[in-house]
């Protein structure tokens, strides 16, 4: 059997590392492309792309069931259901027309300005490194902890999903009742 | 480099600012839905990642990660069915043409 | 009699009500007014005899508190009375002319309309000047004294629709103004220095004050009383005022409103009495405008304008007798000259009215046949103005000029004996143009002359009688007749503090000799002004022709010509006046006006367009787009947390 060697061959990083650039790069780059694609269907496939190297980002991290649920609910949940809205919206004159604001520049210069901020905090502060003897989490510490300390927010959330639901379909669904005063 | 918290933070920021950027900047209403999830998937990284690095938080990181998961799957329902609303009320998806509020 | 003293104002007070709230209504009506004045004179007359009778002489004076008017704390004013001698002689003048002026007016106004509106200000101003002799303190006096002033400017004013009137209204209203001001700063002091405005206290501690403040108490109700009693230089506003009806002439310029000055003045007399230098300016106040409208008198045309100018004249003389210190004289002629004038107005307003509302004596003459009452009463008031002897003229001018001569202002008697030569020209002059000589009247108004109505002739008789006898009845013995028995004791305390000894009178002395000297000068007047205008009283045998070419020659003289012009345009004061206070008074309103418009109201104007524009700049912050607010609430997260970070780094 070939085993894979302790670090990279040549460059001596971990294979950890190697795995975090390309998500990471993979991460940043697909997001990129979302926000300034021309093309809305475009950019919802490369969103989806975006979403599964967060996955493969969850798994590195030691959280498969976050992944799991990642690629489960937002892959195949949001993601179909933005392309869904997409098709549905369609506006005429196609996506020919300008796809920015005049306040994207504006916009860029918030965004970088929150990037920096961001990033200078972190940098300032300590953080803790890695345990060498991590362990991923289990789906059994997960479940007992949602179902005996968090069983109130799980609660809560499912009845948000179901008004979701409900308000989703109305909201959606055509006005076909006939009027009851077009009569008289 | 995967070893640090440093780098995961920084990344969700960037991702974070990257939503940003697209939340303001995008005319298509659907476009602004989408970088609403990117913020909140940066949201998700953060949590994951401290929940790894802090021993005691990591099961607490991944409960809280699968509850914004899911509230994030009711937004983009009742988000796009407004935006459905909308459209077929105005005929067009693009929010600089929704200005009825103007003073 | 303390219930009587206040029903002496409070009677045309009523009358003033009524009437305006009620004239209207009935074309009578206004006899209401009437009958308020003459009960009020009866009233008046009881109160004088008593107060005469020496009636509360303990304390110098009745004094009647009706309320307190002013409670506040640290500065009280009552409203009260106070009647003593002098107030009792002012009341006689008030009350008599103003009531036979009442009854003068029913004939006067029988065809104007607006007769109603007239007898309500007539009793309007009865009331104020009541109020101003009858008060005890000076606010009081004060009221009273705005109040006459505002009641002249609406009987000035009274034929409103007339443009002049409007202006004379006005003119006399501001220049009064400005003597008032001096008043109202007078009043302030006296109450800053002595704490109290109620007249016998001040008096009382009038010792108190130091001296520069006595002069400048005394020198601030000077102002106050120039103003009123038109002396120069705020004599402008009274020739003016025979824009007004002649009743009005009569009783307010003539008889008791340009009074007031004078009765302040004789009030006041120990405030006066402790500043000499202030007296030293009276008297030459009052001589200089005495003598100033003696001569403007010589060459106007106008017949009312010619007592307007006698009136001023006479004033001063009372000023000038103030001045030196002759205080009863001063209140003895303001009493002979309330009759004579108001009656020589009256009669002037009788022939006026006689010759349809010609008031230009170019146009008259040779009426003298024609109007006898009117005619008769004239001459009798005209002699006894001109200090012929034994009218009533003569007692108080010589008491006037000898008070001047004895208490050591030779200046004053001179000019005083020159202008009394004067008055008996210009008077003379005035009869001639109106009664003697040939007529000039519009032939088309010479069939309507007539006499007046019964209702307009009785009063001349009845004010022709104190004319002839109230000097004698007054003054005689001189110096120690009636009226120095009444007012002695009023001055005594003034004289015997600061004033001159009054000397015993020498008949045979100096006072004789003084007497003898004006009236001779005075006949000497009189033959020049017989000889250029014309007498004729056949019984006296004295009968002149007018010679009005003589006076043309002589008026055209290189000399005389200048001093003809200048006294005919008034010494040009009014023109002065104009220029300095009408236009460049109105270049500085209009340089304020346009401050007021450009930067005043330009910056309370601007503080709103400023905040309208703003609006209209910040209301494009709301464009109705929801990604706008989410970029300004991104941005305003940054800088918050930027801001966060910038402190928690240091």
């Amino acid at each position: 059997m070939l085993t894979i060697p302790a670090t990279i061959p040549l460059l001596g990083w971990s294979w950890n590392d190697l795995l975090f650039l390309l998500l990471a790069g993979g991460l940043l780059g697909t997001a990129l492309l979302v926000v300034l694609g021309r093309d809305i269907i475009r950019c919802g496939l490369w969103m989806i792309v975006c979403f599964l190297c967060l996955a493969g980002l969850y798994v590195l991290v030691g959280n498969p069931l976050v992944a799991g649920a990642q690629v489960l609910v937002y892959i195949g949940a949001i993601s179909v259901l933005i392309l869904f809205a997409v098709m549905l919206t369609q506006s005429k004159s196609g996506p020919a027309r300008l796809v920015f604001h005049h306040q994207a520049w504006a916009a860029a210069l918030a965004a970088l300005g929150l990037a920096a901020v961001l990033v200078i905090v972190d940098g300032a502060t300590n953080w803790p490194l890695a345990q060498p003897d991590r362990q991923a989490t289990t789906t059994t510490d997960v479940a007992s902890r949602l179902f005996a300390d968090f069983v109130l927010p799980f609660e809560v959330v499912s009845v948000l999903l179901l008004a979701a639901v409900i308000g989703g379909v109305f909201l959606a669904k055509k006005d076909d009742a006939p009027r009851s005063d077009s009569d008289i | 480099m995967s070893h640090s918290l440093d780098a995961y933070l920084v990344l969700s920021a960037l991702l974070f600012a990257i939503g940003t950027f697209g939340f303001l900047a995008r005319r298509n209403a659907i476009s602004m839905l989408m970088s609403i999830e990117l913020m909140l998937n940066a949201v998700n990284l953060t949590v994951v990642a401290f929940g790894a690095f802090v021993a005691k938080l990591q099961v607490h990181a991944a409960v809280i990660a699968l509850l914004v998961i899911a509230v994030a799957a009711a937004e983009a329902t009742v988000g796009l069915g407004i935006v459905m609303a909308i459209f077929r009320n105005r005929k067009t998806p693009l929010v600089d043409e929704y200005d009825a509020m103007k003073e | 009699m303390n219930v009587l003293i206040p029903l002496i104002p409070l009677l045309p007070l009523a009358g003033f009500a009524l009437t305006g709230l009620f004239g209207r209504l009935s074309p009578n009506f206004y006899k209401v007014s009437v009958w308020a004045v003459v009960v009020s004179w009866a009233v008046a007359m009881i109160v004088v005899v008593g107060a005469l009778g020496h009636m509360g002489i303990e304390t110098g004076g009745l004094d009647v508190k009706l309320w307190t008017w002013i409670p506040a704390l640290g500065f009280t004013a009552d409203f009260g009375f106070f009647v003593d001698p002098l107030t009792a002689c002012l009341l006689i003048v008030v009350t008599t002319i103003g009531m036979l002026v009442h009854v003068y007016s029913i004939g006067y106004m029988a065809h104007d309309p607006g007769r109603w509106r007239f007898f309500s200000y007539l009793n309007l101003f009865m009331f104020s000047m009541l109020l101003l002799v009858l008060a005890d303190n000076f606010l009081l006096v004060f009221a009273g004294w705005e109040l006459v002033g505002l009641c002249s400017y609406l009987l000035i004013g009274f034929w409103y629709k007339r443009p002049s009137a409007a202006t004379a209204a006005k003119k006399a209203f501001l220049v009064n103004r400005v003597g008032d001001m001096g008043f109202a700063l007078g009043i302030m002091a006296i109450w800053t220095q002595m704490g109290t405005l109620n007249m016998q206290d001040v008096f009382a501690k009038f010792a108190t004050v130091p001296h520069e403040w006595q002069i400048a108490i005394a020198a601030l109700l000077l102002c106050g009383a120039v103003g009123k009693s038109a002396q120069f230089p705020l004599h402008v506003w009274l020739p003016d005022a025979m824009e007004g009806p002649t009743p009005v002439s009569a009783l307010i310029h003539a008889a008791t409103m340009v009074n007031a000055g004078v009765y302040l003045i004789a009030r006041a007399n120990p405030i006066f009495g402790a500043a000499p230098e202030v007296m030293v300016v009276v008297a030459a106040l009052g001589i200089f405008t005495a003598i100033l409208a003696a001569s403007i008198a010589f060459t106007q045309t106008d017949i009312k304008r010619v007592l307007a100018y006698s009136t001023l004249s006479q004033l001063g003389y009372m000023f000038a007798s103030l001045g030196v210190g002759a205080w009863t004289a001063a209140i003895f002629h303001l009493m002979t000259h309330g009759f004579f004038k108001g009656l020589l107005f009256l009669d002037s307003g009788s022939v006026i009215h006689a010759v349809g509302d010609e008031q230009d004596m170019r146009k008259m003459g040779g009426l003298a046949k024609k109007i006898p009452i009117t005619y008769t009463t004239m001459l009798v008031a005209s002699v006894a103005i001109s200090g012929i002897p034994p009218l009533a003229g003569f007692f108080s001018k010589d008491e006037i000029l000898g008070g001047a001569f004895k208490n050591g202002f030779l200046w004053v008697w001179a000019i005083g004996f020159l202008v009394a030569g004067m008055t008996a020209f210009y008077m003379f002059r005035l009869m001639g143009m109106t009664f003697w000589g040939p007529s000039h009247v519009d032939p088309v108004v010479e069939h309507h002359i007539h006499e007046s109505p019964p209702s307009m002739t009785w009063p001349l008789i009845l004010l022709a009688i104190p004319a002839v006898f109230l000097g004698m009845v007054l003054g005689l013995p001189p110096e120690t007749g009636l009226i120095h028995q009444w007012l002695g004791p009023v001055f005594e305390a003034t004289i015997a503090a600061h004033g001159p000894a009054e000397q015993a009178y020498q008949f045979f002395g100096i006072d004789g000799g003084l007497m003898i000297a004006t009236v001779a000068f005075i006949a000497v007047a009189l033959v020049l002004a017989w000889r250029l205008f014309g007498i004729d009283l056949p019984g006296l045998g004295l009968t002149m022709e007018p010679r009005p070419d003589r006076v043309r020659e002589i008026a055209a003289r290189p000399g005389l010509a200048e001093l003809y012009r200048g006294s005919f345009h008034k010494w040009w004061f009014d023109d002065l006046n104009d220029f300095l206070f009408v236009r460049w008074g109105g270049r500085l309103a209009a340089a304020v006006w346009w401050f007021d418009r450009v930067v005043v109201d330009g910056t309370v104007n601007g503080v709103g367009r400023v905040t309208i524009e703003a609006g209209e700049v910040l209301r494009r912050i709301q464009t109705g787009r929801v990604q706008n607010y989410a970029l300004g609430i991104a941005g305003g997260l940054i800088v918050m947390a930027a801001g966060y970070l910038i402190l928690a780094m240091r």
